[in-house]
């Protein structure tokens, strides 16, 4: 089995390389394709070589952000640290990222894996990885075409958290995730936000999970936070928030530059902005603090985090700061749309939409967006990406007066600098391809690295 | 500011009523674009446009409405509203229907306007029977772009563009009539070439995108028809370059296939 296990590590390897040097990308997945071809056991033997175990992360929004967190903190305590850091997050992603750290003994030298899971891949993921910590960050709608409904979805965690081993870290603020928790054999950790000032106390249009899973009435929001995620309850008394026991307070937000909240009396600072990372933040915290790392040291580190790909990275471009923020999906890009404009005061935008695989092929979503929040406030709004046409009418039906719509990645660049001038910021808020497309087209022209190499 | 525009600002406003069936739990995936398209478009025009959002319980009356929607849900949110339409909607909606009310039914909203709606199993839901049409659970899923050519008299364009997602299956009785013919896609079942369904005042489709946005011209058709019992129906003229250019996006992307 040793042996055909090196096989698999050896020619996976060799894929990987094979890809970036004939410029396919970054090789992210493909070396697992082949290497699972070998030895389809590959990823639960590369696992066993760890000498700590895993910590897997899933959930609609702030995988990546939060896998990179947990990676940091593990890292800058010592530990050798394996990581799907692409956002390659289905099996052959995180066979890929197992095989990118193992030798040429066929060994992977390493102490944790950290790896985000595509919702629908943690059962197949957590069978295979046998992680010590799983942690569910929210549950909202994103790509029908894809995923199907939210409900197969929930499904599927729950049984993979059910038959798992190790620890569960659970948003208590959605309630879609607080249902699955409270159906398990083992208790999870419960983690939530108590905050009533940065609170609203209606939901969204596009929120989810609004009716109790026991008798389907309609939920009662004391508050809500991110999408549909806060404080609720069912009116009967038969369903309500778990108490969270790692609880984020005294939250202050500064734009997309810095958040600060008190996580049980540690005061966390750090690079970070949008009440979304939030729960990310604290998420990782509480990952970190499970496997046995301190509170002073989780609050030295985070100052000095850097945020992933497309997720509020920071480019020059002629003189304007571009400040590209991924938003895939509505509860998202409502999250983006009203951090870039309320918190950030933001006035200039690309707002980028592609109907690729990874993007989701219905654009459909685009209306359930508040849009309506760039009304009046929004200077600048180039509708950008394949879809172009189709934003251009959702932010005319939202009173927002948009630019000429752009398909074209570097049309969208050069209308920015049309209508922006030396030291502007412009916010970038565009789905994963839109967001490649623009980025390849910063990195052609000099003003960005390619994203395998950041 | 055009003498119209003026005119209607200094009477007071005629009202337009949107109705919204269960905007919490039916609306999957970008409905609401449908009712913001009915409504701007109509406050265009002069008009008081007012949503009212119908929610589970018992109503007074529905004849207040001059066009209802009625979204597609995810399963366990349709679970929540299916004895609730026959119980306290059913009835008022059947009346207001009969005194000219339009709706626009999508998806789920489509199937449960029918006969009846039958799974894999063969067990067999009932619908509220307004419109004749049955549907069937089908095993595969249809999921893409699609275009119809309608035959809705004096409708420019004639196409309607639109994204379909589901694995009904569903036919045509005797007194419905389709909505158009699918010139790409599937549309109600794949086999007989046809989508949607128009049949007293109602508009079935599996059509989402949204529907309206990238089709203002049967938004008017329905805001129109909708009018007519008030007056003749005629609506003044709006830019719509914007709908347009992404309508004819969709034609030329499906030409090029």
């Amino acid at each position: 089995m040793e042996l055909r296990k090196q096989t698999a590590v050896l020619a996976g390897k060799a894929t990987g390389m094979l890809s970036r040097l004939t410029g396919r990308g970054g090789g992210t997945t493909l070396p697992g394709d082949v290497a699972r071809a070998i030895d389809p056991k590959i990823l639960t033997r590369l696992a066993g070589d760890l000498t700590r175990g895993s910590i897997v992360i899933t959930g609609t929004n702030g995988k990546t952000t939060t896998s990179r967190l947990i990676t940091w903190l593990l890292e800058g305590a010592g530990h050798r640290v394996v990581s799907n850091r692409a956002g390659a997050n289905l099996i052959f992603g995180v066979t890929a990222a197992a095989l990118g750290h193992a030798g040429s003994d066929g060994k992977l030298h390493a102490d944790w894996g950290v790896f985000e899971i595509d919702e629908a891949s943690l059962p197949k993921a957590v069978e295979e990885i046998q992680p010590k910590a799983t942690v569910v960050l929210n549950l909202f709608r994103d790509q029908l075409d894809r995923y199907g409904e939210l409900e197969s979805i929930a499904k599927k965690i729950e049984s993979a958290l059910a038959s798992g081993p190790g620890s569960a870290i659970l948003n208590a603020d959605d309630p879609r995730v607080a249902e699955i928790g409270l159906g398990l054999p083992r208790k999870p950790v419960w983690i939530g936000i108590d905050d009533d000032a940065i609170a609203s106390h209606t939901l969204p249009h596009a929120a989810d999970a609004r009716t109790c899973p026991h008798d389907g009435a309609t939920l009662i929001f004391e508050r809500v936070y991110v999408g549909h995620d806060g404080v609720y309850r069912c009116p009967h008394g038969d369903f309500a928030r778990p108490a969270p026991e790692v609880c984020a307070t005294q939250i202050e937000l500064r734009g997309f530059d810095s958040l600060a909240m008190t996580v049980n009396q540690t005061r966390i600072e750090m690079p970070l902005g949008g009440l979304y990372n939030c729960y990310n933040v604290l998420a990782a915290y509480t990952a970190a603090r499970s496997v046995g790392l301190e509170d002073e040291y989780i609050a030295r580190r985070l100052k000095s985090f850097q945020a992933a790909f497309g997720r509020q990275e920071r480019i020059e471009f002629r003189g304007r700061h571009l400040v590209l923020v991924l938003s895939k999906n509505p509860a998202g890009f409502n999250e983006t749309v009203r951090t870039a404009i309320e918190l950030a005061h933001g006035t200039q935008f690309i707002v980028g939409l592609n109907d690729r695989k990874a993007d989701g092929t219905d654009v459909s979503w685009i209306w359930d967006v508040d849009f309506e929040q760039l009304q009046g406030r929004a200077t600048t709004v180039i509708p950008a990406g394949n879809r172009a046409y189709d934003l251009a009418v959702r932010l005319k039906y939202a009173g927002v007066k948009a630019e000429e719509p752009q398909t074209d990645p570097g049309e969208a660049l050069d209308a920015l600098i049309k209508s922006t001038v030396e030291g502007d910021t412009a916010y970038l808020l565009c789905t994963y391809t839109a967001m490649l497309d623009l980025r390849a087209e910063l990195v052609r022209r000099g003003w960005a690295q390619p994203y395998w190499e950041t | 500011m055009g003498a119209a525009i003026l005119g209607n600002m200094m009477m007071s406003a005629q009202t337009f009523t949107i109705g919204w069936l269960y905007p919490d739990l039916m609306n999957i995936y970008g409905d609401r674009g449908n009712i913001l398209t009915l409504q701007k478009r109509a406050e265009w025009r002069g008009l008081d446009a007012k949503i009212r959002e119908i929610q589970r319980g018992t109503v007074d009356d529905l004849e207040d409405v001059d066009v209802f929607f009625f979204g597609g849900g995810q399963d366990r949110e349709q679970a929540l509203i299916y004895d609730d339409l026959k119980a306290y909607k059913q009835e008022h909606l059947q009346k207001a229907v009969s005194a000219g009310a339009q709706v626009l039914a999508v998806c789920g909203g489509y199937q449960l306007l029918g006969h009846y709606y039958q799974t894999a199993d063969g067990e067999r839901y009932d619908g509220i029977g307004l419109i004749d049409v049955t549907t069937q659970a089908g095993k595969k899923r249809f999921i893409g772009d699609v275009v119809v050519q309608t035959d809705i008299p004096g409708l420019s364009p004639s196409t309607l563009v639109g994204f379909e997602n589901h694995s009904g299956r569903t036919f045509l009785g005797p007194s419905a009539r389709p909505l158009g013919k699918v010139l790409h896609g599937k549309g109600n079942n794949g086999s007989d070439g046809t989508e949607g369904v128009i049949q007293n005042n109602v508009t079935g489709t599996y059509l989402h995108g949204s529907l309206l946005p990238k089709n203002p011209q049967l938004a008017d058709h329905l805001i129109g028809e909708a009018l007519k019992r008030r007056g003749d129906g005629a609506l003044s003229a709006l830019d719509d370059s914007a709908e347009l250019a992404a309508h004819g996006w969709i034609l030329q992307r499906v030409r090029r296939r």
